[in-house]
């Protein structure tokens, strides 16, 4: 899991604030990923965990009243500065939510969604969708069944054709908000071996703290707005620097 | 246990329970009486008109004979006309009431505006629309001028069916399709529409059926008492079928020998406008069973 990769930063947040209107949701966050690591976000539910995942790709910006401070930088590049395009932001970024959410349209369809909106036509889809289905684990299981509707999978292909369906478009990070809370247990470890096995940097929410253990590599521990620490997986777990984190860890509370 | 006082004990619960329910089932067997009987009346007097050259002719003899084809016809015109008028500006008002519009002032207006419209009664529609498309804009009485009147008649129910049936696609689906860097528009067009039109047409379908037999939009817009050709620009009068009974039943020296051809009108009209609640409800059945989310 540890083995040495080249250390590079991928995301660098700054003395980052975010409010809802007058609501203070997190309170200056800094916190660097690496490049091709797994970062797990854990910490009692409330505590900024899907906030902070969301504004790591903009998708905050759709909130109403959402204000943000402090300075986010993707590869160097400042993600809310002058310059950035929320939209070319979101395919650099995939996301891949709570509940699987496949578009109502074919396997083929939803994998082909995003580049076909960058203007990617028909040979080159075909690569695509067989790529993207590949690295996600699903080819096998699917490749009869492209022009099927994605809905008629089970839960466990779903959220992986979302997965594949976010993997389309090639994107150098993944945020994953507790991808696996509605899977069930075989489903939840098909998704976990594929997180543990891409060639990606991962950035998951989880509040399953035995899978941040199996498939991170860094861990923050969120409370009440909070980073309240940082650091390697196993040295969270296993020698937590915050008696906050300690209590979290051991459940006496959350 | 707690002894029930005076008025409680369960015997007197009971009689009134029963009391109650005899009051709604009541209800409930009257409405369904009432139904029955307009259905069985008009039925009884109409079926003995219809055949099949009093669906396929043009009126004869003072329209005492013949059939009544080019009122059906004209009401079917006048239907669709009211749903190429109501479905682009409902359909878009739906759209920015549920996709787009932030609580305020504008929207408030939009929302009260709808609402007022749906309580206007249908002859002030057709005044309005004697004023405005016949004579103002100069359309004259047409399928025009009747068809954006019952357009306008439609219009808030369209609206609001259209927006509940947006409302119920699943926020995910606009969640997912920004996130791979849709934008706002394109996630609308691509993934919500698709999957709320069937909704929003069911809705549409079911708002015409209303319209298509009100008579008092129609009345001074587009009818003609009497037509011997097919209609060949959208600038012609039509006969319609709702009009058509109206003038039978009111005007002229005919009105007990044409009973039979009333009645049989009125029954083709109604099976028209169950048969378009029937597609309605079809295409809603077809949905809900084809739709997991
Ligand atoms: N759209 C929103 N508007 C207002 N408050 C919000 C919104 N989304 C989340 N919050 C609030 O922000 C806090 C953090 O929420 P969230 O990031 O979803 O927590 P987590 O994912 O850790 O459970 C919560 O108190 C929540 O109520
Ligand atoms: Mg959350």
């Amino acid at each position: 899991m540890v083995e040495e990769k080249k250390e590079k930063v991928i995301i660098r947040a700054k003395n980052v604030d975010f409010y809802y209107g007058d609501f203070h949701a997190l309170k200056n966050i800094s916190l660097d990923c690496m490049e091709k690591e797994v970062t797990a976000m854990i910490g009692p539910s409330g505590c900024g965990k899907s906030t902070f995942l969301k504004l790591l790709n903009r998708m905050n910006d759709f909130v109403p009243g959402a204000r943000l401070s402090g300075e986010v930088t993707i590869s160097g590049e400042s993600i809310y500065g002058p310059n950035a395009d929320p939209v070319d932001i979101r395919r650099r970024v995939g996301m891949v939510f709570q509940r699987p959410n496949p578009f109502p349209k074919s396997i083929y369809d939803n994998i082909t969604y995003g580049p076909k909106l960058i203007g990617i036509k028909k040979p080159d889809l075909d690569v695509i969708v067989e790529r993207a289905l590949k690295a996600a684990a699903l080819w096998d299981e699917v490749k009869d069944l492209l022009n099927k509707s994605a809905l008629e999978l089970s839960g466990g292909q779903q959220q992986r054709v979302c997965i594949a369906r976010a993997l389309a478009l090639e994107p150098d990070i993944l945020l994953m908000d507790e991808p696996t809370s509605a899977l069930d247990p075989i489903a939840t470890s098909k998704v976990e071996e594929w997180i543990k096995t891409a060639e990606l940097s991962i950035v998951i929410v989880t509040h399953n703290m035995q899978q941040a253990a199996r498939i991170s590599d860094k861990t923050a521990f969120f409370f009440l707005g909070e980073l309240i620490e940082f650091g390697p997986t196993l040295e969270l777990f296993t020698r937590p620097r915050e008696s906050k984190t300690e209590n979290y860890i051991t459940g006496r509370f959350g | 246990m707690l002894k029930a006082q005076k008025g409680y004990e369960p015997k007197r619960r009971y009689l009134r329970e029963k009391i109650a329910l005899f009051f709604v089932r009541s209800s409930g067997i009257f409405t369904m009486a009432v139904m029955a009987f307009i259905l069985i009346y008009i039925v009884g007097h109409g079926i003995s008109a219809i055949s099949f050259s009093f669906l396929t002719e043009f009126p004869k003899d003072n329209m005492t004979a013949g059939g009544i084809f080019p009122a059906i016809l004209g009401t079917l015109i006048l239907a669709l006309g009211a749903l190429l008028t109501a479905i682009p500006l409902g359909f878009g008002a739906a759209i920015y009431l549920a996709e787009y519009a932030r609580p305020g002032p504008l929207v408030s207006a939009i929302r009260l505006g709808v609402a007022n419209l749906a309580g206007v009664p249908s002859v002030v529609f057709g005044l309005f629309g004697l004023a405005l498309f016949v004579t103002e804009f100069g359309f004259g009485r047409s399928i025009l001028s009747g068809s954006l009147t019952l357009g306008l008649l439609i219009l808030p129910t369209v609206t609001a069916a259209a927006e509940e049936a947006l409302r119920q696609t699943p926020q995910s689906f606009r969640e997912a399709a920004l996130a791979l860097g849709a934008s706002r528009w394109q996630a609308i067009r691509q993934v919500v529409l698709p999957a709320a039109l069937p909704g929003m047409l069911t809705g549409a379908i079911l708002a015409l059926g209303r319209a298509a037999g009100e008579t008092a939009p129609i009345i001074f817009t587009a009818s003609a008492a009497y037509t011997l050709a097919m209609p060949d620009s959208v600038f012609r009068e039509v006969m319609a079928l709702s009009t058509h009974i109206l003038n039978l039943a009111t005007n002229g020296t005919h009105i007990e020998e044409t009973r039979p051809q009333q009645f049989g009108s009125a029954l083709v009209l109604l099976i028209l406008v169950l048969g378009l609640s029937l597609v309605a409800i079809i295409i809603r059945a077809k949905l809900k069973r084809g739709r997991k989310w």
